[in-house]
């Protein structure tokens, strides 16, 4: 039977024993345990239910299946999933996968820490420390029946990953009753403001925007059947890639990153890169037109293994035909490279639809209906000026639409939200509102 | 590694038992110690926090002078000790030795304690203060109603067919409670909180009433009118265990309706709670300590204390007010609360007294001999002494300050002179509880760092010094031996208990009532339970029954009532300078309503100044669906540089008995500063 953490919430009040102890006994920089409250904001109207949460060490876990350099692994004699942190290289995608927060960045090259079940403790025949600490017994270690889940509240995130962590005790209990009244009531809207921000990921919006467009240049040349710009489309491309190193927190270890193809889309993604970076070569060195082919479909590839990044940790199939999905947006500029109006107008119709949602999207900031819109504009008047024939792919045409696909890799990335239990919370509690 | 039993000798309920791990002399883990059955499972955050607290670099491991440019300097622990004798020496030569007030807080308790006492007998009497910050007013009212202070085991909780939690917040204070309070609530128990906050602890339970603060009394009386009109009283119970029923009855004027205006509880649901209180068996109420610390505390406890008296909830399991169990508190000899009584007669020529609630304007205004030296241990009054303002002018007009202390806290950057103190895991010492019905040895199990030496040692060490006639039973010779051997015979005297059983665990003593009162057997004058009080009205001028008495000015005052709870993280003032609760719990600021700031334009994290006319301080604001409007709320003991210092707005006010000190009466306003 698996082993893991179980959770009596109604005797957990919060009080930090479990996460200051795990710091004490690990010597931890960061937190990796923290304790996650339903309704922090005390709305009268709702409980407030905390939750101590680390690593689930799940059955599936997806932060060792996801990582590109094997920094995870499992202990053979706990099972706890751990991570080693001299082989991981910060690129977080194990942040974007664990539905838990279990994986923490810590310090300036994002190195993760995370819970390792306190294995050694374990072998000496000692529980966790945080459950050894709890001080009313919220917090237990012992055997997971194989239904844990039957019992979790609705805004614990299930990805199927089957986590060791079982809620016992859940009963159904009434709302506190408070009399008089409370004069206030609303939940407060910072609740959702503080977890909505994620930093745009910059060194991801120039790899991605640079790969997508020296695909497109060479896949273009195809349809046009004359060759393309070779120095155009191995720059983009070699700015690209080392555009992307920085996304990392050890960038000497960048080519750690394909330690895992066997299971991870990242590190599929960079051997794909390396793949079609030799295929472009070669083909712009010997100008094959098998070779060309063989680059082009590879790239085609790539595109698609990078979208594959991004389709567990967000919610699958969000990203399915949305105007920032990088393969889409290689069609178009190959189409607009390839002077193809026809294919262009489909494919960019599809966008417009895309954008006109997100401008519909209620709550944002304004900075976000703003980009939307410049994006939203930007490919309204050049799809128009093309329909209408009156421009034909000058110059300015250009710079418009490569513009309008740049913000929306950057529109992407604001958009990507990889689900993890703050979000699940703040996005249940809405219903409330 | 090395495995010990100890116990936290912290003033908290829990008084928790854990084992802990050493190696190179420094506590390397923190266990929990399951057989104790108050505290089965792991301590709190603080707790745990000793494994940086005993090594940190911020503890002061060697004597410091100030210099005249008010600097410190390190010296030796001999050249220390010579200043200080020579400097007592010189002032009970010119002043008398009651010109030295010796100020105990309440950061270490311990049986070794008493030394520093016996110390100041030999040296011919001392000043002392006369009450308690904390809790005496309750404890009061409860002796005068009950004749002792005690209470059910804590595991009794669970038998409880509702809890009546009445301004207490174990969630946070007293976190082992809870999960008695949870057992109960899973057996079907109702819980219910009173109290002006939705304290962590209302979160847990089923109805959470807000009354206005200060108002308790009166919500209580009304109670007690509903109980007997509907004839929820246990008659058999009141004939023959209560003096004082008719009185009460015919006392009792506050309708619900009454009680509506002045609590703002709607009538409807005062009277759900009657009912619950009424028709529920049994009921256990836990009071907490901060609805006491008003001009009204005394009064209010005993209005509260009187429902648990007509409903025939004392003496039975599941049932009973546990406001505190002294049973197995064998510090105090006369024990608490007559210890706070400024009875120096009796005691005479060794005590002379000044308030607690007054401490700084007392010791300005001394006189015969005026006080010119003050010594602190285990306390920081800076902090948590009423009116900082005038202790710190008091202070400052000193000849000589001594501070024992481990950290450099507020009140030691005060001193001329500052002695290291030892920690808990370095001097062997017997501690007992106000709830936890368990006495504990704690053992000497690190060397101390640099030259700290045990308050014992400084004692004995200036007792040779100045010559004073003593021997080892009285000021025990240096080396933990030696402490040992007067713990040994110092327990001697509480007959059952001996070294070597609590060398083995965590002992209850034999005679102690788990089930408080089960004998029917109250040492009050009358030998009943006492709801009239001849002794409240002639010992502390209040009514000889409970009544409800607010302060009258309150209304003219500064609008927003200040209330100073302790809080998760922190007992009063100790443990806020750690890295392990700096970096896991929350910043204490100033929590205040949503509908108070928008009325003072004030965003949540904004810098405020909070003021009356006894001073003003400056913090951030936190805004918190938590308080209700009229309130805010500041932990006590945030240090000064941490935007503390809340007690600079405190009057020096006292309790309507026992000598507490009225802090939950202040006033304030505050403002968006800068």
């Amino acid at each position: 039977m698996q082993e893991g953490f179980i959770f009596n919430d109604q005797l957990c009040v919060n009080c930090n024993a479990c996460k200051a102890a795990c710091i004490l006994e690990n010597r931890w920089k960061g937190s990796p345990r923290e304790i996650i409250t339903f309704n922090h904001s005390v709305s009268p109207n709702l409980p407030v239910i905390h939750l101590s949460l680390a690593c689930n060490h799940c059955l599936n876990p997806v932060c060792m299946t996801g990582c590109p350099s094997g920094a995870y692994s499992r202990e053979p004699v706990s099972d706890a999933v751990i991570v080693n942190e001299e082989t991981c290289i910060g690129c977080n995608y194990c942040t974007w996968n664990c539905p838990y927060d279990a994986p923490k960045p810590v310090g300036r090259r994002g190195v993760i820490e995370k819970c390792n079940l306190c294995w050694k403790r374990l072998a000496e025949g000692l529980e966790p420390a945080c459950t050894s600490a709890c001080p009313t017994g919220a917090l237990k270690y012992g055997s997971i029946p194989p239904d844990n889940f039957r019992n979790k509240p609705d805004w614990f995130p299930d990805k199927g990953l089957r986590p060791a962590l079982f809620f016992s005790n859940r009963k159904e209990r009434g709302i506190l009753k408070i009399t008089p009244e409370p004069l206030t009531g609303n939940i407060h809207p910072a609740t959702f403001e503080s977890q909505d921000k994620r930093s745009t990921e910059w060194s991801l919006v120039i790899f991605t925007f640079l790969v997508t467009c020296s695909v497109s240049l060479l896949c273009s040349s195809i349809i046009k059947g004359i060759p393309g710009n070779s120095v155009l489309i191995l720059a983009t491309l070699g700015f690209g890639a080392f555009a992307s190193i920085f996304h990392l927190g050890k960038k000497l270890r960048a080519i750690r990153a394909v330690c895992n193809v066997k299971d991870s889309p990242l590190s599929r993604e960079i051997v794909l890169l390396l793949v079609y970076a030799i295929a472009a070569l070669l083909s712009s060195l010997f100008r094959n037109a098998g070779l060309i082919a063989i680059a082009s479909g590879t790239g085609l590839i790539l595109l698609a293994a990078i979208d594959g990044v991004y389709y567990f940790p967000d919610k699958p199939g969000k990203h399915f035909l949305t105007s920032g999905q990088v393969f889409i947006s290689g069609l178009l500029i190959t189409s607009l490279f390839a002077n193809t109006i026809i294919p262009f107008l489909f494919i960019a119709s599809v966008k417009l639809v895309q954008s006109v949602r997100g401008l519909l999207k209620k709550g944002k900031s304004r900075n976000h209906y703003i980009l939307r819109f410049i994006r939203f504009a930007l490919l309204l008047i050049s799809s128009a000026s093309l329909a209408s024939g009156v421009n034909h792919f000058t110059l300015v045409i250009y710079g418009l639409i490569l513009t309008g696909e740049f913000l929306d890799r950057i529109i992407f990335y604001q958009d990507f939200k990889p689900l993890n239990i703050n979000l699940s919370i703040s996005e249940n509690l809405r219903k409330y509102l | 590694m090395k495995e010990f039993l100890t116990v936290c000798p912290r003033n908290c309920y829990s008084t928790c038992s854990f084992r802990v791990q050493v190696e190179n002399n420094s506590i390397k883990r923190i266990l929990p110690y399951s057989e104790n059955r108050a505290t089965p499972e792991g301590p709190c955050i603080k707790g745990l926090s000793y494994i940086e607290r005993s090594v940190t670099k911020k503890r002061i491991a060697h004597p410091l002078i100030r210099r005249s440019d008010g600097s410190f300097v390190q010296i030796t622990m001999k050249e220390a000790l010579s200043i200080t004798a020579d400097r007592l020496g010189e002032l009970r030569k010119k002043y008398g030795p009651h010109t030295v007030f010796w100020y105990r807080g309440s950061g270490m308790s311990g049986l070794t304690n008493e030394i520093g006492g016996s110390f100041w007998r030999l040296y011919g009497g001392v000043t002392l203060t006369y009450g308690n910050p904390c809790w005496p007013a309750g404890l009061e009212a409860v002796r005068l109603t009950l004749g002792t202070v005690r209470h059910n085991v804590p595991w009794d909780l669970e038998n409880a067919g509702a809890i009546i939690i009445w301004g207490k917040n174990p969630a946070e204070t007293n976190i082992q409670e809870m999960a008695f309070i949870s057992g109960a609530r899973d057996k079907g128990s109702r819980i219910i909180v009173i109290d002006p906050r939705r304290t962590p602890t209302a979160d847990k339970a089923d109805w959470l009433f807000t009354p206005e603060p200060a108002t308790d009394a009166a919500l209580a009386l009304a109670i007690a009118r509903i109980l007997i009109e509907e004839n929820l009283i246990d008659e058999i119970f009141i004939r023959n265990y209560v003096r004082g029923y008719e009185e009460f009855r015919r006392s009792l004027t506050i309708t619900a309706g009454d009680a509506e205006k002045i609590t703002g509880i709607p009538e409807e649901s005062i009277r759900f709670l009657a009912s619950i209180i009424g028709r529920t068996k049994p009921v256990t109420f836990l009071p907490g300590y901060g609805l006491q610390r008003h001009y009204n505390g005394g009064q209010t406890i005993r209005a509260i204390l009187a429902l648990a008296v007509l409903t025939g909830n004392i003496g039975k399991p599941g049932a009973g007010f546990n406001y505190a169990n002294l049973q197995s508190l064998i510090y105090d000899d006369p024990k608490e609360p007559l210890s706070y009584y400024p009875d120096p007669e009796k005691d005479k020529p060794f005590r002379r007294t000044i308030s607690i609630a007054r401490m700084g304007k007392d010791i300005s205004d001394s006189a015969d001999p005026e006080i010119k030296c003050i010594w602190i241990e285990r306390g920081n009054p800076l902090l948590q002494a009423p009116d900082s303002g005038s202790l710190i002018k008091a202070l400052n007009g000193l000849e000589f300050r001594v501070v024992v202390d481990q950290f450099m806290t507020d009140t030691a950057k005060l001193a001329d002179l500052i002695l290291p103190a030892k920690n808990m895991f370095e001097q062997s010492d017997i501690i007992c509880s106000y709830w936890s019905p368990y006495v504990h040895l704690k053992p000497k199990i690190l060397d101390p760092p640099g030259e700290v030496t045990p308050e014992s040692e400084i004692y004995h060490m200036l007792g040779k010094m100045l010559e004073l006639e003593s021997n080892p039973s009285v000021l025990p010779v240096p080396g933990d031996e030696n402490i040992k051997k007067w713990l040994r015979q110092r327990i001697s005297l509480k007959g059952n208990i001996s070294i070597e059983d609590l060398e083995k665990g965590p002992v209850i003593p034999d005679d102690l009532q788990m089930v408080a009162y089960e004998d029917m057997k109250f040492e009050t004058p009358s030998g009943k339970i006492e709801i009239l009080s001849e002794n409240a009205a002639s010992l502390w001028s209040v009514g000889a029954l409970p009544d409800f008495d607010i302060r009258k000015d309150r209304e003219n005052d500064f609008p927003l009532t200040l209330i100073t709870p302790n809080t998760g993280s922190r007992i009063h003032s100790q443990f806020g300078n750690l890295e392990i609760i700096e970096k896991t719990c929350d910043h204490p600021g100033i929590e205040i309503s949503a509908s108070d700031a928008a009325y003072r334009q004030i965003e949540d994290g904004d810098k405020v100044k909070v003021f009356n006319r006894n001073g003003e301080f400056t913090t951030v604001a936190s805004i918190s669906q938590r308080i209700p409007h009229g309130c805010v709320v500041i932990p006590n003991g945030v240090w000064l540089d941490e935007g503390g210092g809340s007690n600079m707005l405190v009057s020096p006010g006292s309790t309507d008995m026992g000598f507490g000190v009225a802090f939950h009466d202040t006033m304030v306003e505050l403002v968006k500063s800068g």
